[in-house]
């Protein structure tokens, strides 16, 4: 019997959760596109002009790795954009959510990882709106293959679990150090220029590689590429490999936000 | 039935001159060696409550004896350092009405968001929407922005919502009153309602006349320890006395 009453308890919770993530995300997205005229389809502009800036730029001197058209440096470079977009804006969405809610979780009792969550879960909804179809239509186009654009899920997943991952850890951190928006630019900066983006892997000397590796972004990066634009089946190391940084991400941040949420409560 | 329970209930909180939210110092203080561990300080300190369905409980004590604090703990909002909080029922937080609206979205869709904040379900608050709008007499304002609204309307919006279903525990932080004279009228009725159903209620306020008449059990605080529990009027005139 006590069992039963607890199994119901804990679900009550999950349901509550549930909906606490429903209206939040409602609401972050209709603050975000109250009146707009394309709405979620501006999340689309950065990533294409940039895209259309670097090929200006980089397009002719690069296209050589990638098999003498600027097309495909086009595609990777765009790719590679959409991923740090996300993980940029939707961590650093992340980072203020819980300060930014501390007057509210002072005031009514509320599982406060909601907030990071549910700054992530919204960016995720406008990826799903917006990217999403575009890179689907690319995949297809390129590969003429629907398990390939099926398949663009587990590097996609794993994007969302790192994005998840940061964005307890920098929404955590932010309660106890309030100057961290100017590190975590940084940071952001760093990752952004350590990832392969706009610049073909090769060039990078190979001393320097083995620290690229570190970074989270690069595998998924790389899978995302390998699935849109090689034409050929995924490779199931790099969907592996992305997803297993995802999960290790997912659970550092997730212990580090359970390990110190007992103190934010003095801070908020 | 026993609806509240605390046991020997302590809280240490951070002092508030400890705060420290900066990472370049912090590093440098490291560096330098003199990092310490923030200091912190009793708020609540043993503190044994029992309230049983029905009861009215008045707080009273000067400010930062930690009233509000052990509304905080009965919450839910605060978890105590050491000891037990047993709560049994849904307990409807009135602390600052208000707190969770979004001013750029809608009135209807702020009814939906405060009420999942406050733990009703989105079901629910779309059922009594409607009657929450009437009471608040906002309904040729339902499609608005709440930053359309006077802050007169936002208090009787937030009002509304939380009070709209009886709750089996009521918490009053200090705020009895709100909006105009006809509005406020209505607030007191309402409240008076949950006063004289079976309702249990939590009210801390500095009103000792409103305290003495309207609740049966009253609890002293100073500097985080009980002085004084007991029947109404003694404690008031106790308190009195001593201040």
């Amino acid at each position: 019997m006590a069992f039963v009453v607890k199994n119901n308890f804990n679900w009550l919770e999950v349901v509550r959760y549930w909906e606490l993530l429903q209206v939040l995300v409602a609401r972050n997205i209709k603050v975000r596109y109250r009146g707009s005229f394309l709405g979620v389809y501006w999340s689309l502009l950065n990533p294409l002009i940039m895209t259309g800036l670097y090929t200006a730029i980089f397009g002719a001197t690069f296209a050589s790795y990638y098999n003498n058209s600027i097309l495909n440096y086009v595609l990777a470079a765009f790719t590679g954009l959409v991923v740090i977009n996300f993980f940029s804006a939707s961590t650093s969405q992340a980072l203020s959510s819980v300060v930014g809610n501390g007057s509210l979780v002072n005031k009514i009792r509320l599982p406060v990882s909601i907030f990071p969550v549910s700054m992530i879960a919204a960016n995720i909804f406008q990826f799903s709106v917006g990217t999403l179809p575009l890179l689907a239509i690319m995949t297809f186009i390129n590969s003429r293959s629907l398990v390939n654009v099926l398949c663009l899920v587990f590097p996609l997943l794993a994007l969302f679990l790192v994005s998840t991952g940061v964005g307890f850890l920098v929404s955590s951190l932010y309660v106890f150090f309030r100057d961290l928006p100017y590190f975590y630019e940084l940071v952001v900066f760093v990752l952004w220029l350590s990832s392969p983006i706009f610049y073909p892997a090769a060039i990078v000397p190979k001393s320097v590689k083995p620290f690229l590796a570190l970074n989270p972004l690069s595998p998924i990066v790389e899978s995302i590429r390998q699935i849109t634009l090689s034409g050929s089946l995924p490779s199931l190391d790099l969907v592996w490999g992305s997803l297993l940084g995802g999960i290790i991400i997912l659970l550092l941040g997730w212990t580090c936000f359970k390990l110190w949420r007992p103190q934010f409560m003095d801070l908020l | 039935m026993e609806l509240i329970r605390l046991d020997q209930v302590s809280l240490w909180r951070r002092t508030q001159e400890e705060f420290s939210y900066d990472l370049k110092k912090t590093m440098l203080s490291i560096l330098e060696g003199k990092y310490h561990q923030p200091t912190k300080k009793l708020v609540l300190d043993k503190i044994d409550l029992v309230v049983e369905k029905g009861e009215k409980i008045g707080i009273i004590g000067a400010n930062g004896s930690g009233k509000s604090t052990l509304l905080k703990i009965i919450s839910g909002i605060l978890q105590p350092t050491s000891g037990t909080v047993r709560v049994r029922g849904q307990i409807a937080p009135l602390i600052e009405l208000g707190a969770g609206f979004d001013a750029e979205i809608s009135v209807m869709d702020n009814i939906l968001l405060y009420g999942v904040l406050l733990g009703f379900s989105r079901y629910e608050m779309k059922q009594r929407a409607q009657s929450i709008l009437e009471f608040a007499e906002l309904e040729d304002y339902a499609l608005v922005p709440v930053k359309g609204l006077s802050s007169g309307m936002v208090a009787r919006l937030g009002f509304s919502i939380a009070t709209d279903v009886q709750p089996d525990i009521l918490i009053l932080d200090e705020v009895l009153s709100v909006g105009d004279e006809s509005f406020k009228n209505k607030c007191k009725q309402r409240i008076h309602k949950f006063w004289d159903d079976s309702a249990t209620v939590l009210v801390v306020s500095h009103d000792l006349s409103f305290v003495q008449q309207s609740c049966n059990l009253v609890m002293w605080l100073d500097k985080g320890q009980v002085k004084f529990v007991g029947e109404a009027g003694k404690a008031v005139s106790y308190y009195l006395n001593l201040v």
